[in-house]
């Protein structure tokens, strides 16, 4: 068997979160934890009100995760609220930085954890196209050559040229799917983005990416909640639950285990 | 890990890396937030551009009746309105640096939550956003001088003129710097958010906008004011575009300096900060 590229791969990542009130709301005790730190001495103000979800208190949202991913597989990722997979999403997207381990990329990454990020309602379609393409990674040229398909695809031509502030939700929607879904990129990183839009449109999303993907073997790592959208992109799928991965492989089988646990 | 990879996160990051490669391919997004923030400024205004240089006209209108006609400061000879144009211009492309870049974290919290590009795009296009607006109102002020000049008022331009892309790059410079600092302390603290409002108007009054180094009596305070890093370059526009004023050169020596250390901190600040600021913010 020929040796496949790995697109993602994670060792041992982790990543905490403090409990209740970020620092300790007054800079006294900041300069405290942070001299008690300085000296290796514990930190005095641990201990202070551990009855309650205190600062110091930590949570696992992510608890070493080993995961390769190769080029060319379509991974969805399911888990119940708080399981970890937004968090893990944000980390291989470079949002925030893990707490332990390491993140391999090949390729470049484009993720969409929501749709129509940096939109400005003042500008028009158009002028939207070009800049959210270009938040989410392309050029200027990029954008040049895809902006009739891009607009094709939205179904809105008629209002390409009108402030996007006066978009219906749906349209807003559409626009910002089709400039996602026309991104060149190797790595498409999506958290729950189908979740909106009308049902016509979302299966007319998915078949795109699914295509996309089969034909120039672009990487896709899902979220999602809605088990159809996840039997009909993925090709395998892993479930998350405590910070932990529980199943990885089948994406059926990975479902029935999500539905037990 | 064994593998190679294009890209490798680690928990730790070297804070003394400036990625100018990886901003250097965002450069069409920089390109494309200054657009975004020109033609959305004025939308759905009458005077639209014409804002662009009212500001300063009118800032300036009121200081010569203020400091001119009732304090009666004394401006080197040079017509009052002339001169405090020439102050206020840099001024307000000093503090527009400084202010738009102290709320980057802040206001741009939501897209920086959902996206990844270099942080530093967006510090860097605000900052070429204030520079077009003054490059707008200083034609404005050239044009204007041109014009006093020409009806033989006591004002005249120098060889000094030409330290002009210096002295502009300069005040950018720290303007920027110090915007990026506060932006990255008042990720845990929003004390300095506070601060930077009413803050900028003071240090306008420890710079020289609305009066000349060489009109301070006391001798302390005068190297106190000239010691301020925005005092120089002021004071050396005026010379080249005024003709009014004298500056030792150790001073913009010192200002550079300052400006300089102030860059190197502010991008271990930032670098130290961006990775992990959307936990914290």
């Amino acid at each position: 068997m020929e040796e496949r590229k790995i697109a993602v791969k994670t060792e041992g990542l982790k990543k905490e979160y403090r409990l209740g009130v970020i620092s300790g709301g007054t800079l006294q005790r900041d300069i405290q934890s942070f001299w008690a730190r300085m000296r290796k001495k514990e930190d005095p103000n641990t201990k202070v009100n551990s009855e309650r979800h205190n600062k110091n208190e930590k949570f696992v949202a992510l608890d070493g995760i080993n995961l390769t991913v190769y080029k060319g597989e379509r991974v969805g990722i399911i888990g119940k609220n708080g399981a970890g997979k937004s968090t893990l999403l944000k980390l291989i997207s470079r949002i925030t930085s893990p707490t332990e381990g390491s993140i391999g990329i090949n390729g470049r990454v484009s993720s969409m954890l929501e749709v129509g990020t940096g939109f400005h309602g003042e500008l028009t379609g158009r002028e939207n196209i070009y800049l959210n393409g270009a938040i989410l990674g392309m050029s200027k040229a990029e954008v040049d050559s895809k902006i009739d398909k891009i607009i094709e695809f939205s179904e809105i031509e008629k209002f390409i040229d009108t402030p996007a502030k006066r978009y219906s939700s749906g349209m807003y929607v559409k626009l910002a799917f089709s400039v996602a879904a026309h991104l060149d990129s190797e790595i498409m990183i999506m958290d729950e983005v189908l979740a909106v839009g009308d049902l016509a449109f979302q299966k007319k999303c998915l078949d795109k990416m699914g295509d996309v993907s089969r034909e120039e073997g672009r990487t896709i790592l899902y979220v999602s909640h809605n088990m159809d959208t996840i039997r009909r992109l993925c090709d395998r799928c892993i479930v998350l639950e405590k910070g932990k991965i529980i199943y990885d492989g089948d994406v059926e089988k990975a479902i029935l285990c999500y539905e037990k646990c | 890990m064994k593998e190679k990879f294009d890209t490798l996160i680690t928990a730790k990051k070297n804070p003394f890396k400036l990625n100018i490669r990886e901003t250097v391919k965002y450069k069409d997004l920089i390109w494309l937030f200054v657009q975004r923030d020109f033609k959305t400024k004025y939308k759905q205004t009458i005077l639209g551009p014409l804002w662009f240089i009212i500001q300063p006209l009118l800032t300036t209108f009121i200081f010569t009746i203020v400091f001119g006609q009732i304090a009666r400061l004394s401006t080197d000879g040079v017509p009052q309105f002339l001169f405090y144009l020439a102050g206020n211009v840099p001024w307000l492309f000093f503090s527009a640096c400084l202010t738009h870049t102290s709320s980057t974290f802040y206001s741009n919290a939501r897209l920086f939550g959902k996206v990844y590009f270099p942080r530093i795009v967006s510090p860097i296009s605000t900052v070429i956003t204030c520079f077009f607006n003054f490059l707008i109102q200083f034609v404005m002020f050239l044009l204007i001088d041109i014009v006093f000049i020409l009806i033989g008022a006591s004002a005249k331009i120098t060889l000094y003129a030409l330290l002009f892309p210096l002295l502009i790059l300069q005040l950018g410079l720290l303007g920027m710097s110090v915007g990026i600092i506060i932006s990255s302390l008042t990720v845990k603290y929003r004390d300095l958010q506070v601060l930077v409002g009413f803050g900028v108007q003071l240090l306008m009054y420890l710079s020289p906008v609305v009066y000349s180094v060489s009109s301070i009596p006391n001798s302390t305070l005068r190297n106190i004011i000239l010691l301020n890093p925005v005092t120089p370059s002021i004071e050396f526009l005026r010379i080249g575009f005024l003709g009014s004023g004298s500056t030792p050169w150790i001073y913009l020596a010192i200002s550079f300096c300052v400006t300089l250390v102030l860059a190197f901190f502010s991008v271990v600040v930032f670098n130290k900060t961006e990775r992990n600021f959307i936990d914290k913010i």
